[in-house]
């Protein structure tokens, strides 16, 4: 590959690296500044670094030649108070290795990560293009390793979580150009409570190791995963009958979705999935998170509600971008007939 | 047969017009997944990975390695005046004594600001050698007279390629070269 050639690769490879963020060394308006890093492979013995100064829509030509092994440019933000660094992207450039993409889609439109729930299935969109064939082609143009990871959060938020520890659950090689969408029903986020894990699953493009470069990151991308929430209604239990004012309701929810609303209904009759009913006041809650919420509400004063004697329902529900889930529900019955009893006598 | 306007406008509205997203996207309704309902889709999830109908491939994680350095821990950090800047450890050459309580000294609610904005700042104590690829690798000595002119220096001295600070080796001499030729 010429010189001239090798130097575009780089500056394609930068202004990549560029283009989501505000800018490479130029502080943001919410007070990150971003940093580029070019890391001459193999890093040792030589051991160079360098940091490179584009603007943010520039791009520019790297003065370190990056045959014969290649180089990774790597795009951090740092934030001054606490000063904390943030790995946001990496790119690998050699002279014939090829270029992948890794994007997840799932039904939660959130934009800033991809996101989704322990019961819902999301699509893996990768694409691969610059692999070659020919008999003479060095091993590492002709195939590229497509990696699995899963890391479960445990109990946390994942901003603490350390992800050098992710486990790898399955590695495949990837022989042809194009694209290609790998799709999950679940995750595999490993957990007792299949219906509570959280965590994240990680897509990676890696280059295969030669006697040229080590194995290096062409792409990742990452999904977080949500447990699925779940609540309670007590205050009031199945069959029981409300003669005189309607008792007051806790309503328990807990890991409820980052982009949801959580509402109790009451309807009468039996109760049936996907009936429309009255609002209990107080119980509507609009959540707009990037983690999991919990939430115990009360709610009291609702008789008016309850048009009639018979058999009413109430339930907890919440609205997600997978649907409605039925959190808990309760059938009970009301009965506010006054019956009188009573005879009439003559004395004489 | 012709409908009367009046009718149609009072269809309309006892049966206002659904926008068709609206109509298509009706919620769907579902008791909320729990772990029994989970675990037989799981396994035929499993199963049908479709990473399996790829090419398998074995060996170590290629994720362990050549991860990148944390910036900050791979960096020195420079301070001045309320501002800060970040450049790879091995790039500041030279840091005459009095200036030494400028490096990796972060106060807390300081500025960080880019390298070449922190430079046109303070040129007035910070100058910069420009370093080739050899000497940055320690496979080049720096040129004759600089060393000298180095150690007279009352200045902090950054190595940079092209204005980007950039981490310099030691040169390695003659002797070294002489070895890595032999095991060769």
């Amino acid at each position: 590959m010429s010189m001239k050639k090798e130097k575009l690769l780089v500056a394609a490879a930068v202004s990549m690296c560029i283009a989501p963020f505000a800018g490479a060394q130029t502080v943001t308006a919410d007070g990150y500044t971003n940093f580029i890093r070019q890391v001459q492979l193999p890093f040792e013995p030589d051991r160079i670094i360098r940091d490179v100064y584009v603007t943010a829509s520039g791009n520019q030509l790297s003065p370190l030649a990056i045959n014969p092994n290649g180089a990774q440019f790597e795009l951090h933000t740092v934030r001054a108070t606490p000063l904390t660094s943030y790995l946001l992207d990496t790119k690998y450039v050699g002279s014939y290795v090829p270029i992948a993409t890794v994007a997840i889609r799932s039904e939660d439109p959130y934009t800033q990560i991809p996101r989704t729930r322990a019961d819902r299935p999301f699509h893996v969109d990768i694409t691969v293009t610059g692999l070659l064939s020919g008999a003479s082609d060095p091993e590492a143009s002709k195939r590229v390793e497509l990696l699995r990871h899963t890391q479960s959060y445990g109990t946390g938020d994942g901003t603490a979580v350390n992800r050098t520890q992710a486990t790898l659950l399955s590695q495949s090689f990837l022989t042809t150009n194009g694209p290609r969408t790998l799709t999950y029903a679940l995750s595999s986020i490993p957990g007792a409570n299949r219906a509570k894990i959280r965590g994240e699953e990680r897509f990676s493009v890696f280059s295969v190791a030669d006697y040229q470069a080590p194995a290096s990151q062409l792409a990742s991308m990452f999904v977080q995963v949500w447990p699925v929430a779940d609540g309670s209604i007590s205050g009031i239990t199945s069959g029981q009958t409300i003669r005189f004012s309607a008792p007051t309701l806790t309503l328990a929810i807990n890991d409820i979705y980052p982009d949801s609303q959580v509402y109790a209904q009451v309807y009468a009759g039996a109760q049936v999935l996907g009936t429309t009913g009255i609002i209990l006041p107080g119980s509507a809650l609009i959540i707009r998170e990037t983690i999991p919420q919990n939430r115990l509400l009360t709610v009291s004063n609702w008789d008016h509600t309850m048009s009639g004697d018979g058999t009413w329902t109430v339930e907890l529900l919440t609205s997600t971008p997978f649907g409605v889930d039925r959190l808990a529900w309760v059938s009970y019955n009301v009965d506010r007939t006054i019956t009188v009893n009573g005879t009439v006598t003559t004395i004489e | 047969m012709k409908i009367p306007p009046v009718i149609i406008l009072a269809a309309l509205a006892v049966f206002p017009l659904l926008p068709a997203q609206q109509e298509e996207g009706k919620p769907v309704f579902r008791d909320a997944a729990t772990h029994d309902s989970l675990v037989p889709i799981l396994r035929e999830a499993t199963a049908s990975d479709p990473m399996k109908d790829l090419e398998k491939s074995e060996g170590e994680d290629p994720s362990k390695e050549n991860r990148p350095q944390n910036l900050i821990e791979s960096s020195d950090l420079i301070s001045f005046q309320g501002v800060t800047t970040l450049v790879p450890k091995r790039a500041i050459m030279m840091v005459p004594e009095n200036f030494k309580d400028r490096i990796n000294n972060h106060t807390p609610g300081n500025r960080v600001v880019g390298w070449l904005d922190f430079y046109a700042m303070n040129m007035g104590w910070i100058t910069t050698v420009e370093i080739s690829r050899g000497q940055a690798g320690g496979n080049e000595p720096l040129s004759e007279g600089l060393s000298e002119q180095l150690a007279k220096s009352k200045n902090m001295v950054v190595t940079v390629m092209e204005s980007g600070p950039i981490s310099s080796m030691p040169y390695r001499g003659d002797e070294d070269k002489k070895k890595e030729v032999e095991t060769k």
